[in-house]
């Protein structure tokens, strides 16, 4: 018997490129869009430019008279189609039905009336300006708070308050925490609507093969079981006769764990007309037609005792939903108070949601989903305290932290927080950039009537979501592990990775416990007809309970390994290691390329044991995990014209163990850029028509890669115990932390002129009028 | 985001692009950066595009009797990057520099964006302070213009239907002419919130002349004769800048939209102005 | 989007007031109209060709006046739909006599729907000041004539 050692080099925790990045940067991935089918049609769809409409009636005749249009349909003609899901429940939520086509009006701009379908593209757009539709336009309202006043245009008839639910969740004794403080501060802060605006946006292609019964949906989505399971129910098929088939997406942020009327109809289309059916969505669609994020106008106020430990938390969150509850837009804002203690040991807490239906599209998960708001609000409110005491923003965060000797943490909304040491990332973050001579730095900027800024951000977040119990469908994740004949290693992931790099990370985990090169790895994924089942890459999840379920795969396949080991070596004492069994006595060894094959010729079996190597698991993990960090940001304000001068950005992150520094840095690098996008420049924008006139990117301000500074990423290690690999998610991390420091650090860099709070984006014009006010605009 | 059909013609030579414009329904194309979105959009149909890119007799930047020649699909980025342009009329290089980003640079065209008039566009603030001419031709008939005359109204110019930008044309700089311009990012578009575009020169101390050039700040871009005027004679102190800059935004309307009032645009072109002229002194030889 | 600015002309109140109100009048002033069709007492329907920046096409719309104060004010109420989208809008003109000529007062407030009020923000306010002085340009000449 051979004995070759396969590998002894440990990848987890090494910078390891990612090996998805070759295919999508020399242009050779496949996306949505890159499918073709013989026969294949292409739809467009008609869309409302009202933000509150009646149909009076709609004409397709037009449309159907130019050459090449083989149907139009409208919402009489889908009525049957299920509504579009909402999958979150709360006591008394009101859940508009959501026709995937609109039946008699129209609830928001883009809101889709009918669908043409035709030979190319090209004809079927220039179909959809042939149909008439008459619209009888409505009153609308954009603004949450607005709509839940009296007298508000109703969104929905039938609920003329445009209230969607009240929700409520208290913890400890918050009358007395309040009634016994020595300091009680206030503030409004608003979190903007956002457009989450992946590169690539939505996409469809449905082929229908009537003979089989079959249809098979290509979707640029983040869930393909979910997405599978839901679609069927909607057109009221078998579950198991339709496959959903995700290609590369570029881009999701939370946007695309969705299931959207478009998918339905595409399955519609392609059983109604016998054809493959093409659907991509424009840009305008992606900006009108595709959830939003964010949307929160909140009002807190903390309690606090004169040494500046903080007693009491209260917060009135109003959420702007728009006019629909997508999968989960009613669920967003309650993570929002689950997280509202952030990293400190208030044990009084109450929380009122109002959900408040808007005509808009509506809001759901966007990178961060509900972190980033309450991080915003505890992180400013506890600035706001700092300066009320006149103490130093960090000392009053190190004061309340929650201590390293509390974990399990249980909080006062009834989380348990895993592991953590909140100091150790803060006091990092405080060392590099040096606080005390920076504070000095200040002070002689302040005297020469520079506005300097420091602004502090102590973060922490709830991630793997998540238990099942506590989730909307499930909350575990699955994989197989398939040592093939020829010994390479194949895994089928249900955790749909849309860019984390996960094809990189699990090979990493899985070359590791299996002792074979990275090379002998193909993680697979995204595909309902190949992978055993999942749930799907959100909520910085993938890993922490995706790769938690190839790793007991693969524990399972080493003791199957072992077993073939000991069988083929004639020994009953053997171990597994570097990718070779070896019988510990005779120091013989074998490797698993031959107890592969010798699992599939099967001449032989060990006592008990089948042919093949293929394990699956289903890993449910007993709680989430919290990731924590800081992020210190430097800013300078312009006098003359409010411009906001990045200075310095820098982020410890501590996401539990780290399997590849490089992806990690890369996940904190993307999701502050985003947090800045939200502090800086981001904002959609409805008028009171219901018109969206921040419509494209000539007028919705994404980052660019020039406003960006230098992201000086570094990290502390602390272990999660939920979970064997110890990993606890970074992908919104970055998000998370990024804006209430930029915000802190502005409003710090302003503080001589009196200021206490701005809300986002900080336009200069915005801190210009400020300046000119003396603080008191 | 897909165009309505239309018709695409793509001449080798100018004449015979001028002789497809003279019906007056046609429309040229030149790098596309205002006219595609617009027709993705289905804000414009042209039924038909006169494509420019393939002529090569509108592509040069020469020197000429003291002046710079610029031809009409000369992109941003040849403007920039022209050793020529740099070195004889460097303000140009710098207004050019600062135009969207490279990709846009690389496609976007002198002619095209002049002839699009937009009123945040980058080259109008220095081709006004250069007191610049265009030169128009149609299928019979050239004239010159100066830019001042050429920019009517917002996207509004003299160009008549069937004629085209031939060339833009600048002065040579002389060398002791300090230039610089200056101007405030749209995040999202690139396009400038307000634009200033400064040429001074010194004489025994004063400055003996001073063009001043504005985009963005008004439905068309126009030149700060005020602020010339409050400048020329003074020895240019930061009070004497301070001053004429203050000046800047007198009896305009100013342009009010999701990005900036007109408040803080006129205080945007103040700023910019006495920077533009700032930096336009610590250049000049 | 709101609306607001003065116009002097060269007329007395009364006549300007009543220019203001004749469709013949309005249809030479207002760009790329050619008629206005009365289907109402104070009311015409009226198709106008836009183009601005290489963009527009033809509007049809309706124009109603109401709130007639004679010599003094009135109001405009207008409503067009285009393909690249559409306007509402409602505008109250005061009309001050400044000796031999008049000051034409107006604050309104314009919706703009549809394709043109997604991607076109940055155009609206300086196309409609410069539609509302093409107006006032060819008024004046109106006014100034015989």
């Amino acid at each position: 018997m051979a004995t070759t050692i396969t590998k002894t080099e440990t990848l987890v925790g090494k910078r390891i490129r990612r090996r998805e990045d070759p295919r999508l940067i020399t242009g050779t991935a496949t996306y949505v869009d890159d499918i073709q089918m013989p026969g294949m049609h292409h739809a467009c769809i008609v869309r409302s430019p009202h933000g509150a409409a009646n149909i009076k009636s709609i004409n397709t005749k037009p449309a159907l008279d130019l050459p090449g249009v083989v149907a139009v349909f409208t919402g009489k003609d889908t009525e049957k189609i299920a509504p579009v899901p909402c999958g979150a429940s709360l006591p008394g939520l009101r859940v508009p039905h959501h026709h995937v086509l609109a039946m008699d009006r129209v609830y928001f701009l883009g809101h889709p009336v009918a669908v043409v379908v035709a030979t190319d593209r090209y004809i079927a757009r220039d179909a959809a300006d042939l149909v008439e539709v008459d619209y009888e336009p409505l009153q609308a309202v954009t603004d949450p708070e607005k709509a839940i006043a009296p007298g508000a245009p109703p969104v929905h008839p039938e609920w003329p308050d445009n209230t969607a639910f009240n929700y409520h969740q208290e913890g400890g004794d918050v009358d007395k925490a309040f009634a016994e403080a020595d300091v009680i501060v206030k503030q409004r802060i608003t979190s903007q609507r956002l457009i989450p605006a992946p590169m690539e946006g939505r996409g469809v292609v449905a082929e229908w093969l009537a003979g089989d019964r079959a249809l098979t949906l290509h979707s640029s989505t983040q869930i393909p079981h979910l997405l599978r399971s839901l679609i069927a129910m909607m057109l009221g098929l078998e579950e198991n006769r339709l496959r959903v088939v995700t290609p590369e997406v570029g881009g999701a942020f939370g946007c695309k764990l969705n299931v959207y009327a478009e998918e339905a109809l595409m399955g519609f289309v392609a059983m109604k007309i016998g054809k493959p059916v093409k659907w991509i969505e424009s840009r305008r669609e992606n900006f009108t037609c595709t959830i939003h994020g964010r949307g929160h106008v909140d009002y807190y106020e903390v309690a606090a005792k004169r040494d500046g430990t903080i007693t009491g938390i209260k917060l009135k969150l109003i959420q702007d939903l728009g006019a629909y509850h997508q999968l989960l837009t009613p669920a967003i804002p309650t993570l929002s108070v689950l997280m509202m203690p952030g990293l400190y040991a208030c044990r009084n807490i109450r929380a009122d949601i109002v959900g408040a239906f808007t005509n808009a599209v509506p809001t759901d998960a966007y990178r961060g989903a509900g972190r980033p708001e309450a991080t915003h609000g505890i992180e400013r409110m506890v600035d706001i305290l700092a300066a009320e005491l006149k103490m130093d923003p960090v000392d009053i965060r190190l004061k309340n932290f929650v201590g390293n000797d509390a974990f399990p943490y249980t909080t006062a909304t009834g989380l348990t927080y895993d592991s953590g040491n909140y100091a150790a990332p803060f006091e990092k973050a405080l060392g590099i950039v040096k606080y005390k001579e920076l504070r000095e730095e200040q002070k002689q900027a302040r005297a020469a009537g520079r506005l300097f800024g420091i602004g502090l951000s102590t973060y922490g977040e709830i991630c793997a979501m998540g238990p099942s119990p506590a989730t909307a469908a499930g909350g575990w994740e699955s994989a197989t592990v398939k040592i093939e004949p020829s010994g390479k290693v194949t895994v089928m992931t249900g955790a749909s990775p849309h860019g984390q790099g996960e094809e990189t990370t699990f090979a990493q985990i899985a070359a590791d416990e299996l002792g074979v090169g990275i090379d002998d790895i193909l993680v697979l994924h995204g595909d309902t007809a190949v992978v055993q089942y999942g749930i799907g890459t959100f909520g910085s999840r993938g890993t922490a309970i995706g790769g938690t379920a190839m790793y007991f795969a693969i524990q399972d396949l080493k003791k199957k390994i072992k077993k073939y080991g000991a069988m083929l070596l004639a020994s009953e004492d053997v171990s597994f290691a570097n990718g070779v069994c070896t019988d510990n006595q005779s120091g013989k060894s074998v490797s698993l390329k031959e107890i592969a094959a010798a699992s599939y010729r099967a001449m032989s079996l060990p006592p008990g044991e089948t042919p093949g190597l293929v394990a699956t698991n289903f890993w449910e993990p007993p709680n989430f995990t919290f990731p924590f960090g800081a992020h210190i940001v430097i800013t300078e304000v312009d006098r003359d014209t409010g411009a906001i001068e990045l200075k310095r950005y820098v982020a410890v992150d501590d996401c539990g163990k780290i399997i590849n520094p490089l992806i990690v840095d890369g996940q904190v690098h993307g999701g502050v850029v985003q947090g800045l996008g939200q502090a800086l420049w981001e904002q959609a924008v409805y008028d009171d028509n219901g018109q969206l006139v921040t419509g494209e990117f000539m007028d919705y301000a994404l980052p660019k890669a020039s406003n960006i500074p230098w992201i000086e990423s570094s990290h502390t290690e602390t272990p999660s115990p939920v979970n064997p690999l110890g990993v606890k998610g970074v992908g919104e991390a970055g998000t998370i932390g990024c804006s209430p420091a930029v915000v802190n650090s502005v409003v710090d860099a302003l503080s001589p002129l009196g200021v206490r709070h701005i809300d986002m984006p900080l336009t200069p014009e915005k801190i210009w009028n400020l300046v000119q006010a003396g603080g008191q605009a | 985001m897909i165009a309505q059909n239309f018709e695409y013609a793509a001449p080798g030579n100018l004449q015979e692009a001028l002789d497809l414009l003279a019906g007056g329904d046609a429309k040229a194309l030149a790098g596309g950066m205002s006219l595609i979105p617009l027709m993705k959009l289905r804000l414009t149909a042209p039924d038909q595009l006169v494509d420019l890119a393939r002529i090569a007799e509108l592509n040069y930047i020469r020197e000429e009797a003291g002046t710079l020649r610029i031809g009409a699909t000369t992109t941003h980025y040849q403007v920039e990057s022209s050793p020529l342009v740099r070195s004889k009329c460097p303000l140009l290089a710098e207004a050019a520099s600062s135009i969207g980003d490279i990709q846009v640079r690389n496609q976007g065209t002198m002619g095209g964006s002049v002839a699009h008039a937009d009123p945040a566009a980058d080259y109008p603030a220095s081709l006004l302070a250069l007191e610049g001419r265009v030169k128009l031709v149609t299928a019979k008939s050239e004239r010159e213009l100066s830019l001042a005359d050429f920019f009517v109204d917002t996207f509004t110019t003299a160009l008549e239907p069937g004629e085209i930008i031939r060339e833009v044309i600048v002065p040579v700089e002389a060398q002791s002419t300090g230039t610089s311009y200056q101007k405030v990012i749209q995040p999202a578009s690139g396009f400038a919130i307000v634009g200033v575009a400064a040429r001074v020169q010194k004489a025994n101390g004063k400055i003996g002349m001073a063009r001043i050039g504005v985009t963005g700040l008004s439905g068309k871009p126009y030149r700060a004769t005020n602020v010339e005027q409050a400048l020329e004679g003074t020895a240019a102190a930061a009070a004497d800048i301070q001053k004429a800059a203050a000046l800047v935004a007198a009896g305009v309307d100013a342009n009010a939209d999701l990005h900036a009032s007109a408040n803080y645009r006129r205080q945007l072109g103040r700023v910019y102005t006495a920077r533009a002229l700032a930096a336009a002194l610590s250049r000049m030889a | 989007m709101k609306l607001e600015g003065s116009y002097l002309v060269p007329a007395g109140q009364e006549r300007v007031y009543r220019l203001l109100q004749d469709p013949e009048v309005l249809a030479k002033c207002m760009p790329g109209t050619d008629r206005l069709d009365k289907v109402a007492e104070d009311e015409y329907e009226m198709k106008m060709k836009m183009m601005i920046a290489g963009m527009g096409g033809m509007f049809a719309g309706k124009i109603r006046i109401a709130d007639q104060k004679a010599p003094e004010s009135f109001r405009l109420v207008v409503d067009g739909t285009g393909k690249i989208g559409f306007i509402k809008g409602e505008g109250l003109l005061n009309l001050i006599a400044q000796g031999e000529k008049t000051e034409v007062k107006y604050e309104g407030d314009v919706q703009v729907g549809g394709t043109i009020a997604g991607v076109g923000q940055r155009l609206l306010d300086t196309t409609s000041k410069m539609i509302i002085k093409k107006f006032f340009e060819k008024f004046s000449e109106i006014c100034a004539a015989d």
